[in-house]
């Protein structure tokens, strides 16, 4: 009971906003923002229920404008914790409850008392007003306490993710982790032109991601190359031939060659695959370089041959104390040449030896059709081309001769471009384990000449429609200059606390609270921020299973096992094994 | 029994604590003495009075079985700021009830069982020509709050009893009888007409008198309604300082000639000189999940009113009090019932089982929670308080009275030295040469 007199006007010093005519449907009223709120974040007491972690959630606001003005407006802000507690739950009643193994339920213990208690990140304002588009700004003042939270409705969500996309051929990538019934669009024309890093552990999506992003850009008939040092991308060329019968989809597997000109490049090679030389040898091999000329697009198998033959003759020649052809090397010996010639022919048996794995890895997918790949040079358009897409697999080259291959495939490419000559049009790259391709400076970068390409593109690519997608699970032993280069991210789980700093020190807008997410987020969830979206998001990327790559199995090992059967030359090898182990054991001599 | 009163024991802490200096180790061993040998004493006619009893505790398998049954927990809140005319100036009792087998959503409820805002006490009938002397007017407010206190928490009870609720128990937090002495001198004030009305709907007579609206009937008539509840009600007392089943059981072991009238009253002096109280003397007896039957006793002493309230005393009811040890590092809790627990170990059972889910603190966790409810919390009071403080001044000034304008000012500036040392308009007198 209240005497009559002292009830007071519940109107005085409440508030009401005009809501913007343009939000499309009521949104529930969820909670009350609680004292003390500051310009970044506030807490708010939530309605049981009504929201979770990871929600956008909405505040009605005035902000001054500077000129005097003050503005209604609609402050939009991420739940990035909720605090549950029961103030009438008495703490000491758990021990009693766990120790007597008391269902509390059964007690006169209260159970409706939770209170939830949400903090929230803002992420900007909108202007509450007619007519204006849904436009995030950042925001300047703080809201005030006691106002209403509310959650927005699906449609005025989306389209505060996605305004301003629809000029932006807007991709679809996923849906918001916190609201699955709201989908994710990317700008595909900033991911083309301004790179995407893709960085992921085992298993947490990368593929799903890239797969995604890929089948988007075939829609657009957008060509694509794909660097595919593991054969990851093979499974998918049946499927995608039938989804996308338009298309093509071509598998190349390399061509050993070097940059014409570039004796650095084939010193490391020679060097790195072969023994580390002397002084007297790199001068001998040095001579070999100058007298016998690489050119472009020739085999470097059979230029190795050529230096190997030469050698030899220079050996030989040596020995019989004939000068013919010895020009400058008047002071190395034929040991000297002996060995350089050795050192030769270990680098054309590891470079055989690597063609040799990359054939019998294609001859286990018989039903594919693999080429050779074209000289990107005089060929490009076999290579670029409107609706095809282009699968490079290097399974088998070591990581030296593959960035060999992809640098000077890619240097072609992107000079082609920026010729302006039309030859080729806009392409998109997806570099897979990118960390084999752009070393950090620390991982040791001498001699990976794709270093400098993919640098080159990363600085100047967008000028001349030459884009970038990265994908790595080892983001820290990236080339640094390429990934400052990056203006657009998807960030899968990431247990390796070296990598959650790398992206931490490199990533904008970096917030704590999403990097104590990145160890916990499932298969195919991510963060997608950067300049193809309108801000940060936590996204459930769409699998599409159609483009599942079944050939190469689904790391069912432990059913494998159980259904192993050792081939006949297995079984007769083991018993063959017996039998002399037999033998052996019988041996009473000893040995001298 | 040395040891276990010099290990941590509440009774000599309570000897430390009223000690006037530190006690000399002579003071200390003598205290030791003379209170060990007390307590071997009331422990043997306990054992031989049979008062002492064993309850059961077996947590999970009570709980299971009592779940079906629906339980009540009453306690006040008392916002602290008042005024002269309203002491305090909000005042609520709360109920927490539930019924543990229920669906969530009717499982609990919290209940504003009986409220107050606004002019608790008849200004016409309150004598505002207050003291310049803040002692005796605190003296006055304090006994204000009191009786507003016990008799908001006594109709909520009453309030259950009057709506036919179908309770197994209800706890009071605090006694469910207060000694209405303090109350019965000249100066207290009546309640008002409307409050009477409020918090008495059993009370049917038509025309309310004066006598009818002061403390001490309002609270008689309550009392003697709730005695006639269909449900069990207790009133639980935690940290008491009282030696009423003490002096009882002294008394009923001089009626049974167990000790002589010499000894009775030697031994009520001892336990005064002695600071000595039922929970703390009881502490060394009891053990956990030990309690002593309940005694009839006589709470009300017709012989010590100030004013005509002998009849009125009288008609209070007795009040059958026991305790309960609820856990080994607490002393004993006090229960108090208006009559004789006809079931009682199944009723010191459902006490003991409540405050075993408190296991520090070994008191019901139900009034744990409506205590936790009931508070009013000084954010919720600021605003009517301001509200209030300008009506009020209002008035006074509109009477044009200087004696009631001066006494509404001192009511809300809070009384007290501030008040009474406050700087006076008029000359200023100045030894001037």
């Amino acid at each position: 009971m209240v005497e009559e007199n002292l009830k007071i006007d519940q109107k005085q010093g409440g508030f009401q906003l005009m809501l913007n005519k343009k939000i499309t449907e009521p949104w529930t009223s969820i909670g009350t923002i609680l004292g003390q709120p500051v310009i970044d974040s506030y807490t708010f007491y939530l309605k049981k229920y009504k929201a979770k972690k990871g929600d956008i959630v909405a505040a009605e606001a005035k902000l001054p404008t500077g000129e005097g003005k003050v503005i209604d407006v609609i402050v939009w802000g991420r739940i990035t914790e909720i605090i549950s507690s029961n103030d009438f739950l008495p703490n000491e009643a758990t021990k009693e409850l766990t120790e007597e193994n008391i269902n509390i339920q059964d007690t006169i213990l209260p159970l409706t008392k939770n209170d939830s208690i949400c903090m929230v990140t803002n992420l900007g304002y909108t202007k509450n007003q007619v007519g204006e588009k849904m436009l995030l700004l950042p925001i300047n003042y703080p809201v005030a306490p006691g106002g209403t939270i509310k959650y927005p409705a699906k449609k005025d969500l989306a389209s505060l993710l996605n305004s301003e996309m629809n000029s932006k051929n807007p991709i679809l990538i996923g849906k918001l982790v916190a609201r699955e019934d709201i989908d994710v669009f990317v700008s595909a024309d900033n991911m083309v032109s301004r790179h995407v890093l893709v960085i992921g552990m085992t298993g947490s999506g990368k593929s799903v991601a890239t797969r995604r992003l890929m089948r988007e850009l075939m829609h657009k008939d957008y060509p694509i190359l794909i660097i595919d040092p593991h054969g990851d991308y093979l499974g998918i060329v049946k499927q995608a031939k039938k989804l996308f019968p338009k298309h093509v989809i071509k598998l190349f597997y390399p061509k050993i060659s070097a940059p014409s000109n570039n004796k650095e490049v084939i010193f490391a090679l020679i060097e790195k695959l072969g023994k580390k030389l002397t002084d007297p040898q790199y001068d001998f091999l040095n001579w070999l370089l100058d007298n016998i000329p690489y050119e472009s697009g020739q085999n470097l198998m059979d230029y190795i041959n050529v230096l190997i033959d030469r050698a030899n003759t220079a050996a030989a020649n040596k020995r019989n104390k004939s000068s013919a052809g010895m020009n400058g090397i008047g002071n190395t010996g034929a040991t000297t040449m002996g060995v350089v010639a050795r050192s030769l022919r270990v680098v054309q048996s590891k470079l055989k030896k690597m063609e040799k794995d990359n054939k019998e890895n294609m001859e286990k997918f018989p039903h594919l059709k693999f080429e050779e790949l074209p000289d990107s040079y005089s060929q490009p358009e076999n290579i670029i081309s409107k609706s095809q897409v282009s699968i490079l697999y290097l399974k088998g080259y070591e990581s030296l001769p593959s960035s060999t291959i992809v640098s000077i495939l890619l240097e072609n490419l992107f000079n082609h471009r920026s010729a302006g000559n039309k030859t080729i049009p806009p392409f998109f790259t997806i570099v897979e384990e990118a960390q084999n391709f752009i070393p950090s400076r620390a991982e040791g970068q001498d001699g990976y000449p794709s270093v400098e390409t993919i640098k080159k593109i990363s600085t100047e690519g967008r000028k001349f429609g030459v884009g970038l997608m990265i994908v790595t699970q080892r983001p820290y032993k990236l080339d640094e200059t390429v990934c400052s280069q990056m203006n657009s991210y998807i960030i899968l789980r990431l247990k390796n606390e070296r990598d959650q700093r790398f992206v931490k020190n490199t990533m904008e807008n970096w917030d704590d609270e999403v990097a104590r997410q990145l160890p916990n987020f499932a298969n195919g969830q991510g963060i997608v921020s950067g300049q193809i979206t309108n801000l940060p998001l936590t996204v459930k990327i769409k699998f599409d299973a159609d483009l599942v790559n079944s050939d190469l199995g689904d790391e069912d090992f432990i059913n494998d096992v159980q259904n192993w059967k050792d081939t006949e030359i297995t079984k007769k090898k083991k018993s063959f094994y017996k039998n002399f182990d037999k033998i052996f054991k019988s041996d009473q001599r000893r040995p001298n | 029994m040395k040891q276990i009163i010099n290990n941590n024991s509440s009774l000599f802490s309570n000897f430390i604590k009223n000690s006037i200096k530190a006690p000399s180790p002579k003071v200390q061993q003598n205290f030791m003495k003379v209170t060990s040998e007390l307590v071997e004493v009331i422990k043997k006619i306990l054992e031989t009075e049979k008062l002492i009893f064993d309850v059961s505790y077996e947590g999970k398998k009570y709980w299971e079985n009592a779940k079906k049954h629906k339980f009540a927990f009453v306690d006040g809140g008392a916002y602290s700021s008042f005024l002269s005319s309203s002491a305090p100036f909000a005042i609520r009792a709360n109920t927490y009830i539930v019924k543990p087998d229920e669906l969530l959503e009717r499982r609990e409820l919290f209940r504003e069982t009986v409220k107050f805002v606004g002019n608790l006490y008849d200004p016409e009938k309150n004598l505002y020509d207050l003291d310049e002397d803040p002692y005796e007017d605190n003296q006055l407010l304090t006994k204000k709050k009191d009786a507003a206190r016990i008799t908001f928490e006594t109709a909520a009870v009453a309030r259950h009893v009057y709506e036919n609720e179908k309770f197994e128990y209800l706890l009071l937090h605090g006694p469910l009888q207060t000694p209405i002495m303090p109350f019965s001198g000249p100066e207290f004030p009546l309640f008002k007409k409307e409050v009477i009305k409020y918090i008495l709907p059993f009370f049917k007579k038509k025309e309310i008198n004066d006598q009818d609206r002061h403390f001490i009937n309002v609270y008689l008539n309550s009392i003697n309604y709730i005695k006639k509840a269909k449900f069990n009600i207790f009133g639980i007392v935690e940290k008491t300082g009282s030696t009423i089943y003490l002096r009882n059981l002294l008394y009923r072991a001089k009626q049974k000639r167990l000790i002589d009238d010499v000894i009775f009253d030697k031994t009520i002096s001892l336990i005064k000189r002695y600071k000595i109280n039922d929970a703390t003397l009881f502490e060394l007896i009891l053990s956990d999940c030990q309690a002593l039957k309940p005694l009839e006793v006589e709470k009300q002493i017709p012989s010590k009113a100030w004013g005509d309230w002998e009849e009125q005393m009288n008609n209070f009811p007795k009040v059958f009090i026991g305790y309960l040890r609820t856990n080994k590092n607490q002393s004993p809790i006090r229960i108090e019932s208006l009559n004789n627990p006809k079931k009682l170990h199944k009723d010191y059972e459902y006490i003991l089982a409540t405050s075993k889910l408190l296991p520090n603190y070994g008191f019901p966790a139900g009034l744990d929670v409506i205590d936790k409810a009931a508070r009013i919390h000084s954010w919720l009071g600021k605003a009517a308080k301001g509200y209030y403080q300008k009506y009020y001044l209002n008035l006074a000034l509109n009477s044009k009275d200087p004696t009631t304008i001066i006494s509404a000012l001192k009511s809300i500036s809070d009384g007290g030295r501030k008040f009474k040392n406050r700087p006076k308009a008029g000359r200023l007198s100045i030894n001037a040469k």
